[in-house]
């Protein structure tokens, strides 16, 4: 398992796409910290709690991109073909799979890494001028929710692309699961008076993870419950992967 | 060594492989030939595990293609040239599948110089002619120095230069033992290549025989034209050969031409004309395959 997650990152370095999307992070990283800083005042941003937001935020387009970047992990072999040389190297098609959920969780995990090291780089040295000390206890707490967050993402994002493989259909369905679809049900289900099921869904339990969703579930919780969908996904896409032909 | 064993596989109303069974022998290059939507492709993809069979059973070195330990080492596949990543140089694609097999990276470097690609292997493989991708893809398949090689019409889209490369290349890798299961649509494409052919057609089997054996089945009648000819059918007679006349007053005679002219000569008979009616490889091919009419598909 250890040579085939090497290849699958492998895989994942050596496209330019990978790049576009690392670039994305870096460039939504830094505006958002930039515009977060600038527009708070000098009480907000001298509090403790200010600095995990400011990481927290920063992060938070990292989770929306490894969610994508799982998606196309796994969505690039079958629109370019390369699942045939793949499955031929592994033919167990569910340890192929397995393998490009480890390969998610750990490219999901390094977006966000890599957003995590902009933001604190453009605080240190924005909070620097301004005078204000730096919390490393509370910015850590809040990198590693911002970690654990895009880790998940991408797992779920390899199981999604796992069970859909059309790559547009799967890009542009989890888009509009996120921005249109989900917020639409949290409404419904407000109106249903039952508006607590809403912190259950997926979207709502990977932004719980981010900590950029209020009054949801606890962290553990909300990890859990992100990879329960993740399993739900992954099922799916061990059934469909498993049963199709691939000509 | 690959063994096919009445192996059914539909797609949808298609049937593309109807009940075949057919075994590749150790060590010889055998041709898998039929027209275009024969069933070739499906049943390589069988064999390699890429495709559910609806019944039936394929094996290679004694087992199923996914049972296989360490398949790359064991077997090389070539299926479509294009199934590589556009954006990802050659290289690269070569050191991700040795990666997931667990090769060296310097194997990579090897292979790339045995197809004779090191020199295009820092370039984005979307760039690639389709020459340069067929030759990726046998790198691919060469990456575990396997002893069975299947490749899918690997000569498709090459000029008469790359094929005869690929004709050179498979020969150098069958002299040194290993298997080779190669398909096409053309007989001749394949005929200086192949030890043994295999031919199906909408699914079926037709021949499974030796290059030997579709070559006598090429012989045909002798055409002999004489301004004597009522001796010479008189001659041909007597010897035991049937001979019909033709149209244009030539005799078409069941013998060879050698056989004819040595008769005419014994006889003191002038001949005008001493022919040989013998098909092509690919007239065998089309009337095995009983489409004269889909000729090179």
């Amino acid at each position: 398992m250890t040579a085939l997650l090497a290849a699958e990152l492998l895989k994942v370095r050596t496209v330019r796409s990978t790049w576009g999307y690392v670039l994305a992070v870096l460039g939504l990283a830094a505006l958002v910290t930039a515009a977060t800083i600038g527009s708070e005042s000098d009480q907000r941003r001298s509090e403790a709690s200010f600095q995990g937001d400011l990481l927290l935020d920063g992060s938070a387009p990292a989770t929306v991109v490894a969610l994508l970047l799982g998606i196309v992990l796994v969505t690039n072999e079958f629109r370019h073909g390369t699942i045939t040389p793949s499955l031929l190297v592994t033919p167990r098609r569910n340890r192929l799979l397995t393998a490009k959920l480890l390969a998610g969780a750990a490219a999901g995990a390094a977006l966000a890494a890599i957003a995590i090291a902009v933001i604190a780089a453009t605080a240190a040295i924005w909070l620097g001028i301004l005078d204000v000390p730096l919390e490393l206890g509370t910015a850590a707490k809040a990198a590693g929710r911002g970690l654990v967050a895009a880790a998940v993402a991408g797992v779920l994002g390899a199981a999604v692309g796992g069970a859909v493989h059309a790559q547009v259909a799967a890009l542009v369905g989890a888009l509009v699961w996120i921005f249109v679809a989900e917020p639409l049900v949290w409404v419904l289900l407000g109106l249903l008076d039952v508006g607590g099921a809403a912190d259950y869904a997926p979207t709502a339990v990977l932004f719980t993870i981010a900590g950029t969703e209020e009054d949801a579930l606890s962290f553990p919780a909300a990890v859990g419950m992100t990879l329960v969908w993740a399993a739900v996904a992954a099922a799916i896409a061990f059934f469909r992967t498993g049963r199709r032909d691939i000509t | 060594m690959i063994e096919v064993s009445e192996l059914t596989k539909r797609f949808g109303k298609t049937l593309a492989v109807d009940d075949l069974s057919f075994r590749v022998e150790p060590g010889a290059i055998t041709g898998f030939l039929g027209p275009n939507g024969a069933g070739k492709s499906t049943t390589l993809r069988s064999i390699l595990a890429l495709v559910h069979p609806d019944r039936g059973r394929t094996t290679v070195l004694g087992v199923p293609y996914r049972e296989l330990d360490r398949p790359l080492h064991r077997v090389g596949a070539v299926l479509e040239a294009s199934d590589v990543h556009p954006g990802r140089s050659g290289r690269n694609h070569l050191r991700a599948l040795a990666a997931a097999a667990g090769l060296p990276r310097s194997r990579v470097e090897e292979v790339l110089a045995l197809v004779e690609l090191t020199g295009a292997a820092r370039r984005r493989a979307g760039g690639y002619s389709l020459g340069m991708r067929q030759r990726l893809g046998l790198a691919s398949a060469l990456l575990g120095d396997p002893e069975v090689l299947v490749l899918d019409e690997p000569a498709n889209g090459l000029d008469p230069q790359g094929i005869r490369w690929l004709r050179d290349f498979l020969r150098s890798l069958a002299g040194e033992g290993r298997t080779i299961l190669v398909s096409s649509h053309v007989l001749a494409e394949v005929a200086q290549t192949v030890d043994r052919v295999v031919i199906i057609h909408r699914g079926k089997l037709i021949r499974h025989a030796t290059m030997a054996e579709v070559e006598a089945m090429a012989a045909g009648a002798t055409r002999v034209r004489s301004p004597d000819y009522a001796r010479l059918a008189e001659a041909l007679a007597a010897a035991g050969i049937e001979a019909r006349r033709s149209g244009d007053g030539a005799l078409a005679a069941d013998a060879t031409p050698e056989r004819v002219g040595e008769l005419a000569a014994a006889e003191g008979i002038v001949l005008h004309e001493l022919t040989s009616e013998r098909a092509t490889l690919e007239e065998v091919f089309l009337e095995l395959t009983g489409e004269p009419g889909e000729r090179g598909t």
